[in-house]
């Protein structure tokens, strides 16, 4: 037998079906070991209504993962449905006695029994022991809530039909924002057309030119009154004065009470122009009580000056 | 009516010769496995060449196939992770990759593999064998061909195929939980149970089976082909193809056979 020359190869393939051999039998180790041969097997009953759905190899699943599946099922003597579950050992730490059982069966994929356990602390179900079998079935569902869907579908369309009140609040929101967006603005929205927003916007700029034009009245009329008061009171002043002076003075006075009647007058007028502009007519009301006030004063100071000086009720002075 | 009675003289003597040689190859496998209930078959002779048939078949290309193995499992791991990521079925790729790739694909290609090398060649030896006349002359020194040539190489073959596809199954486990847990523990207990799940008593005994099958297809058929060769150098080469071409027939008809009665 030549035995030196075949080495090489009875080296190598025996390398290889050692290694193989190893490799395999690690595997198959794995496998029972995976298949629970070195392990009791745990079982588990569920009490259920119906049966629909359930079959045997479903899968138990703890948080997503299978710990194990149902072996068989079948009817009790009260005719509920009584479905045998087996589980290795090692997976029977997650179930406990407040575990909550649930047949799940989504869409998509096939039905499983989700197994809840919310306290891992609590004490562990014992073997054999029967548990109840709640139902979540999304697709029993499905038609109540089609049925609603098409309750609101109808509502919706209610509201929305060709005659209804959204469409004519809609319209009329049209009209507005149309008209809001002419030449006048948001005030031809508020007032209907542009004519009736033009004659506002012309009254108040009446009202301000007349507004001005008083102002300046004003100044001019406290200005005469300040130096009239000067004239009068100073040490030096009006007392050596002739009584023709006098007389231009009070001409003057006379004057000017009678442009503040005219002012009067054409206060009076600006306020009925302005009256259907409330914010204005206010402004111009008390500016009016202002100027009042102020032909008051002028008067009073006529008064005044007349009664000071005697003169003036006679107007022919005696020389001795 | 001449024509018809052509037609269907022509697919009578082509049912004939199928049968023919499906005849022919069962009985070969017959001689062959009453052969091996022989103890005179279990010497040290028969011994060496089975250790050669192995050591050629399977040893001596290791690398390369594992290589192949590798690239093609991880590919095929990829393509069906991704698309179950995509389509929300995260949870169904570990099963899915270890059906696709350690079930089929994986013994499928291994066979192909083991038959366009080691199967035509086998085929081509026997051929020539018969042509140079040698295998008569064998016989006449009293060295049966069929227990010292061609049994070795069955058992060979079915022992390569065998622990190949074996191989390449648990280099595509290890990579499938690398491919879907990378290098944690994490996903042990997962994958654990997937395995169990689908691992059951069944399922590896129709792998191994199947494995068998396949090892024996692709050293039987290109035996018995090169055996039918006649005596001519030219028909050698008609010899393989034909052997090559029953071996590829042999190798789908196992595989259909075995997803039928595993799904059927």
């Amino acid at each position: 037998m030549n035995t030196v020359k075949s080495n090489p190869f009875h080296f190598k393939v025996g390398l290889f079906v050692a290694f193989s051999l190893l490799l395999l039998g690690a595997f198959l180790v794995y496998l029972l070991h995976a298949r629970g041969f070195f392990e009791d097997t745990y079982r588990l009953k569920l009490a259920a209504a119906t049966a629909d759905g359930v079959a045997p190899g479903v899968p138990l699943v703890f948080s997503g993962i299978e710990i194990g599946s149902v072996s068989a099922l079948g009817l009790n003597d009260n005719g509920g449905i009584v479905i045998n579950i087996e589980l290795l050992e090692r997976n029977a730490k997650w179930l406990k006695q407040s575990s909550t059982f649930t047949l799940d069966k989504p869409i998509v994929g096939g039905a499983k029994i989700r197994v809840d356990s919310p306290d891992l602390k609590a004490n562990p179900l014992p073997d054999n022991s029967t548990m109840l079998l709640l139902t979540s079935d999304i697709s029993k569902e499905i038609p109540v809530l089609v049925e609603r869907v098409k309750a609101i579908l109808a509502n919706v369309e209610h509201l929305t039909r060709k005659d209804g009140e959204i469409v004519a609040t809609l319209a009329n929101v049209q009209t507005v924002t149309g008209r809001m967006t002419g030449e006048y603005g948001v005030l031809e929205g508020v007032l209907g057309s542009p004519e009736k927003a033009q004659a506002l916007t012309d009254s108040l700029d009446k009202t301000r030119d007349l507004i001005t034009r008083l102002d300046g009245l004003a100044l001019k009329m406290d200005g005469m009154a300040a130096k009239t008061d000067t004239w009068l009171f100073a040490e030096d002043g009006m007392a050596a004065q002739t009584k023709a002076s006098m007389i231009q003075v009070r001409a003057m006075l006379d004057d000017a009470q009678s442009s503040l009647k005219k002012a009067d007058a054409l206060m009076a007028n600006a306020v009925e122009i302005s009256s259907d502009v409330k914010e204005g007519t206010q402004d111009i009301a008390r500016l009016r009580a202002e100027i009042d006030e102020a032909v008051r004063r002028a008067n009073a100071l006529v008064n005044e000056i007349n009664k000071k000086w005697p003169f003036a009720r006679d107007p022919e002075v005696k020389l001795p | 009516m001449n024509f018809l009675a052509a037609s269907i003289e022509s697919l009578g003597a082509r049912f004939v010769g199928w049968f023919g040689v499906g005849y022919g190859l069962f009985a070969f496998a017959g001689r062959a496995a009453l052969l091996l209930l022989d103890r005179s078959t279990w010497n040290r002779a028969t011994y060496d060449v089975v250790i050669k048939q192995v050591y050629f078949t399977a040893v001596q290309i290791l690398h390369v196939f594992l290589g192949y193995a590798l690239v093609i499992s991880w590919l095929l791991i990829t393509i069906i992770l991704s698309t179950a990521r995509e389509f929300g079925l995260t949870e169904f790729a570990t099963e899915m990759t270890i059906r696709v790739l350690v079930l089929e694909l994986l013994p499928f290609l291994t066979a192909l593999f083991i038959a366009l090398r080691s199967g035509s060649a086998i085929n081509t030896e026997v051929a020539l064998m018969r042509v140079n006349n040698e295998l008569d002359a064998l016989a006449h020194c009293k060295v049966p061909p069929m227990q010292f040539e061609f049994l070795p190489r069955l058992i060979g073959g079915v022992i390569s195929v065998v622990v190949l596809a074996a191989l390449a199954g648990l280099l595509a486990l290890l990579l499938a939980y690398l491919s879907i847990y990378g290098l944690t523990m994490a996903g042990f207990d997962a994958f654990t149970q997937t395995v169990a799940k689908i691992f059951d008593f069944r399922i590896v005994a129709g792998l191994v089976i199947k494995c068998a099958l396949f090892g024996l297809a692709v050293t039987l058929i290109p035996v018995v082909s090169g055996l039918e060769t006649p005596k001519k150098l030219f028909m050698v080469p008609v010899s393989v193809l034909r052997g090559m071409m029953r071996v590829f027939f042999a190798i789908v008809a196992i595989e259909v056979l075995s997803l039928a009665l595993k799904y059927i």
